[in-house]
C-alpha cells in the first residue's frame, strides 16, 4: 500500500512533465494556429500556396517521425544537435497542431457570413476591429466541439515525446517494469489521462453552456 | 446645395456592366425611392454608394465635396469620413448576434471614439449610452435594449438595425429592401418607423418594392431598369404618368399582383 501511495506520487511528476507540454503548446499554438489560418486565406495566392502546402505537408505525416526530425534531424546533417529534448518537443508540437488548429480556424472563419463584415465597415469599423470585436466570438462558438477534439488528443499525443528521451507520464511508468518489474504503474497511467481529458470535457461544456446566449 | 450628386456611376463584375452610367442629385432632407424590378442593379448602387463595391468609375459627392473619384482602370482608397457620410440598413439586417441591442447601437460609436486619430472632442461611454436609449426610444424598443437580437422578431431586428446606423449620423442613410425578408404582418412597423424619420436634415435613399409606401413618403421616385435610370421624378410623375414603356410595363405589373 506504501508502495501505491509512493508511486502514485511519482507518477505525479510523470504527469507534470506531461501536463507542461500540453500547456506550452497549447499556449502557443491557438495563437499560432491563428495566424497560420490568415496566411492560407491570403489573398495574396503565393503566400496562401505556400502555407496550405506546409499545413498539408505537417498533418500529412506522423507527429512521431516529427519529432525525430527536429530532434536529432540538425545533429545528422551539422553534426551537433541543436535542441534539446524539450525544446525539440515543445516547437514539434507547437508547430503540428497549430497547422491542425488553423485548418479548423479557417473553418470557423469562412463559415461566417459576409454580411457582418460589411456591417462593420459600413459602420466605420476598421478590418480589425470588425474581427476583433464582431467576428472572433462568433468562430470561437462555432469552432469549440471541434477544438475539444483536438485539444483532447493532444492530451494522448503528449505521450509520443518519450521518443525524443523526454520524460513525461508514461516513461516515469516504465521505469518500474524495467527496473522493479512492475507492470500495473503503466496501465495505471490511464488513470491520469482520464481524470484530466474529464476535467477538460466539462471545461467545454462549460464554455459552450456560456456562448448559449446567442446564435450565430 | 445638393447632399448628393452621383456623377455617371459605372460598376462591371467581369464583363456584366450592372451600373451603365448612374446621375442622380438628392438635396438635404430629402427621400429618394428606388422602384426597379429584380437584377436591375438597385442594390449595386447602394452598395458602390457604401463603398461594399467600389465603382469602376464615376463620382460621388456629399455636400458639395468630392467623397468617390475613380476613372477606369483606377479606383480609390476610401477615407473613413467618405465611409461615414452614408450609412446602410441591410436586407438581412446583420445585427451583431453576440451583442445585446444596446451594445450593438454602442460598439461602433465607442470604437470610434477610442480611435487615436479622431479629431475633436471625444465622445464619452456616456454621451454614447445617452444617445443609444435615445434612438431606441424613436424606434419604439426601449424595453428590449438588453434582449439579444436572436430574442426579437425580424421587425424588431430591422428596427435595432436602423437605430444601429443612425447612431454615425450619416448625411445620407439607404435602405436596401428593409422589409423583404420580413413576414407581411411586420412590414408595417418597420415601414412606420423609416416614415418617422423623415425630417427635414436626414437625406435618405431607399430600394424597396413597396409602391403605396414610395409614393407617399418619397419626395422623388427613380425607376431602374438594367443599369440605367430609365424614369425619375416625383411620385405623382413617376407612378401618376410614366414616360417610358419599360416603367408603365413594371407598374402595371405590380398592380396586378
Ligand atoms: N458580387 C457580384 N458579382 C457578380 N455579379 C453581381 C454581383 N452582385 C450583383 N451582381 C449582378 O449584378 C446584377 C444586378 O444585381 P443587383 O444590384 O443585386 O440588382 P437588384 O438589387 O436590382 O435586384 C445582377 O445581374 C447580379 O447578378
Ligand atoms: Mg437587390
Amino acid at each position: 500500500m506504501e508502495q501505491f501511495w509512493k508511486i502514485t506520487l511519482d507518477l505525479c511528476v510523470g504527469f507534470g512533465e506531461t501536463l507542461k507540454i500540453f500547456f506550452i503548446t497549447l499556449a502557443m499554438a491557438l495563437p499560432l494556429g491563428l495566424i497560420i489560418s490568415f496566411g492560407s486565406m491570403s489573398k495574396f495566392k503565393p503566400l496562401a500556396f505556400l502555407t496550405r502546402g506546409f499545413v498539408w505537408i505537417i498533418r500529412g505525416t506522423p507527429l512521431m517521425l516529427q519529432l525525430i526530425t527536429v530532434y536529432y534531424g540538425p545533429g545528422l546533417v551539422f553534426k551537433q544537435m541543436l535542441f534539446t529534448a524539450p525544446m525539440a518537443v515543445y516547437i514539434t508540437f507547437t508547430i503540428n497542431y497549430a497547422c491542425y488548429f488553423s485548418e479548423i480556424y479557417r473553418g470557423g472563419i469562412e463559415s461566417i457570413t459576409k454580411g457582418q463584415y460589411e456591417a462593420g465597415q459600413v459602420l466605420g469599423m476598421t478590418r480589425r476591429e470588425t474581427f476583433f470585436k464582431v467576428i472572433l466570438l462568433q468562430v470561437v462558438k462555432r469552432i469549440i466541439a471541434p477544438m475539444s477534439n483536438e485539444i483532447i488528443t493532444l492530451v494522448k499525443d503528449t505521450s509520443l515525446a518519450r521518443v525524443v528521451t523526454y520524460y513525461e507520464l508514461i516513461y516515469f511508468a516504465q521505469r518500474y517494469t524495467k527496473n522493479a518489474g512492475l507492470l500495473w504503474p503503466l496501465f495505471y497511467t490511464a488513470v491520469y489521462y482520464l481524470v484530466f481529458t474529464a476535467i477538460l470535457t466539462l471545461l467545454f461544456r462549460w464554455l459552450e453552456k456560456k456562448l448559449d446566449y446567442f446564435k450565430a | 446645395m445638393n447632399m448628393l450628386e452621383v456623377k455617371d456611376l459605372r460598376k462591371r463584375f467581369g464583363d456584366n456592366e450592372v451600373l451603365k452610367g448612374i446621375n442622380l442629385t438628392l438635396k438635404k432632407g430629402e427621400v429618394l425611392a428606388i422602384i426597379g424590378s429584380s437584377g436591375g442593379g438597385k442594390t449595386t448602387l447602394l452598395r458602390c454608394l457604401n463603398f461594399l463595391e467600389k465603382a469602376n468609375s464615376g463620382e460621388i459627392l456629399v455636400g458639395g465635396r468630392s467623397v468617390y473619384r475613380a476613372t477606369e482602370g483606377e479606383k480609390p482608397e476610401v477615407t473613413p469620413e467618405a465611409q461615414l457620410s452614408f450609412g446602410l440598413v441591410f436586407q438581412q439586417f446583420n445585427l451583431f448576434p453576440q451583442y445585446s441591442v444596446i451594445e450593438n447601437l454602442m460598439l461602433a460609436p465607442k470604437l470610434r471614439a477610442k480611435r487615436k486619430t479622431t479629431q475633436g472632442e471625444r465622445e464619452t461611454p456616456e454621451a454614447i449610452r445617452e444617445r443609444a436609449e435615445k434612438l431606441l426610444a424613436t424606434v419604439g424598443l426601449s424595453e428590449k435594449a438588453n434582449a439579444y437580437p436572436c430574442q426579437l422578431s425580424g421587425g424588431q431586428q430591422q428596427r435595432v438595425a436602423i437605430a444601429r446606423a443612425l447612431m454615425l449620423s450619416p448625411d445620407i442613410l439607404c435602405f436596401d429592401e428593409p422589409t423583404s425578408s420580413l413576414d407581411p404582418e411586420l412590414t408595417g412597423e418597420v415601414l412606420r418607423v423609416i416614415r418617422s424619420l423623415k425630417s427635414s436634415d436626414r437625406t435618405m435613399i431607399i430600394v424597396t418594392h413597396e409602391m403605396e409606401f414610395a409614393r407617399h413618403v418619397a419626395d422623388k421616385v427613380i425607376f431602374i431598369s438594367d443599369g440605367i435610370i430609365e424614369e425619375q421624378g416625383t411620385p405623382e410623375e413617376v407612378f401618376g404618368n410614366p414616360q417610358s414603356e419599360k416603367t408603365k410595363a413594371f407598374l402595371s405589373a405590380g398592380q396586378k399582383v
